[in-house]
């Protein structure tokens, strides 16, 4: 097995996404364009979101002239997943500085978050957290210009796209990708099955409050796991913060 | 203009959720809470991708949802096999397309 440099294989898991986003990201594209919201305006969410859900929920709220208001609340709930994805991130790069994370912030969309928690792990050797920031932003712009692009493709193709598009089940399969990797421990497993098995039972409830409903569940009783599997706290040698 | 206002003020929210933890600096992530936030992608990925492969085309149904699952099952086999994503999705795609091809009343 060769072993490529980080960039390098940022840029092959960026590219991997990207492939699998195509019919989503084209087919979300089309839905941006035909929603009656001016079609670069719509489209502008990409860059300002980068988050296939709230960009539709938006724009199509926008399309029927819902209050502003209405409007930015619901589609901050649809992303409130994000905060989750943070307080994991911080964890997982706690040796960048400002600027870096201030650039992180912006791209920490859900599959380049589910490539950073596949690969970094907070108990990395300095060496390794050395290699960790030029994968995450290889692989990161690489799918934020998968998505400029796919969904730039969609607007102006819009009705053209093919109806034929295995739309939903190509982004099944890239997002069951993402999650393999993730599933390293059993309570890694525990936190995945509760949080799918209680998302299928919620998928009818509103807003995609059934996924933070699922995402709490799933975290509470993989973390139950962890802490029974872990024996009582070793003492530690730092001791910096109780 | 003022839907383009409205779709920044969402990108304006949705980069302060993803900025909340990253540029809060100064408090390093606390021993407890690590084994919480390692449980944060499994669930959430499993719960965006759970009811997407019961229901691929929006509903449950018998032809779209056992093609949809076998076409999972032949992912994470290749997956587990590869350990290589596109081969695994093409895998995915292609059992999916079979399946239909397949199975009566698709």
């Amino acid at each position: 097995m060769s072993h490529p440099s980080p960039a390098r294989a940022g840029l092959r898991d960026g590219m991997s996404v990207v492939l699998g986003y195509i019919p989503f990201a084209l087919a979300l594209g089309a839905a941006l364009g035909s929603s009656g919201v001016d079609p670069l305006t719509a489209w502008l969410s990409s860059p300002l979101m980068i988050s296939g859900a709230a960009q539709l929920v938006t724009v199509q709220m926008l399309g029927t002239g819902a209050a502003a208001a209405v409007v930015v609340v619901t589609a901050l709930v649809v992303n409130a997943r994000h905060v989750l994805y943070s307080a994991s991130m911080a964890s997982l790069v706690p040796s960048w500085g400002r600027k870096d994370r201030s650039v992180a912030a912006y791209l920490l969309a859900d599959p380049m978050f589910a490539l950073a928690s596949a690969r970094f792990h907070s108990q990395d050797p300095p060496e390794v957290q050395a290699t960790h920031r030029a994968y995450f932003f290889a692989a990161s712009w690489t799918c934020w210009a998968g998505w400029l692009l796919l969904t730039g493709a969609g607007v102006l193709l819009g009705e053209a796209l093919p109806a034929a598009l295995p739309l939903d089940v190509a982004t099944a399969l890239t997002f069951l990708l993402l999650l393999l990797p993730t599933l390293q421990s059993a309570a890694a497993r525990t936190s995945a099955v509760v949080g799918g098995v209680v998302a299928a039972l919620t998928a009818g409830l509103p807003l995609g409050l059934g996924l933070l409903v699922a995402t709490a569940a799933g975290i509470t009783a993989g973390t139950c796991v962890a802490r029974s599997n872990t024996p009582a706290p070793t003492p530690r040698k730092d001791t910096s913060h109780v | 203009m003022s839907d383009l206002l409205i779709i920044a003020a969402v990108g304006l929210g949705t980069y302060a959720m993803r900025a909340a933890f990253l540029l809060r600096r100064g408090e390093a992530v606390r021993e407890q809470e690590a084994p919480v936030l390692q449980q944060v992608a499994p669930a959430v990925l499993a719960a965006i991708t759970l009811p997407a492969l019961l229901a691929p085309r929006g509903t449950v149904s018998l032809p779209d949802t056992s093609a949809s699952l076998a076409a999972a099952a032949a992912c994470f086999l290749i997956w587990r096999h590869t350990r290589r994503f596109p081969n695994a999705l093409l895998a995915g795609l292609v059992t999916w397309w079979l399946a239909l091809a397949i199975l009566p009343g698709a």
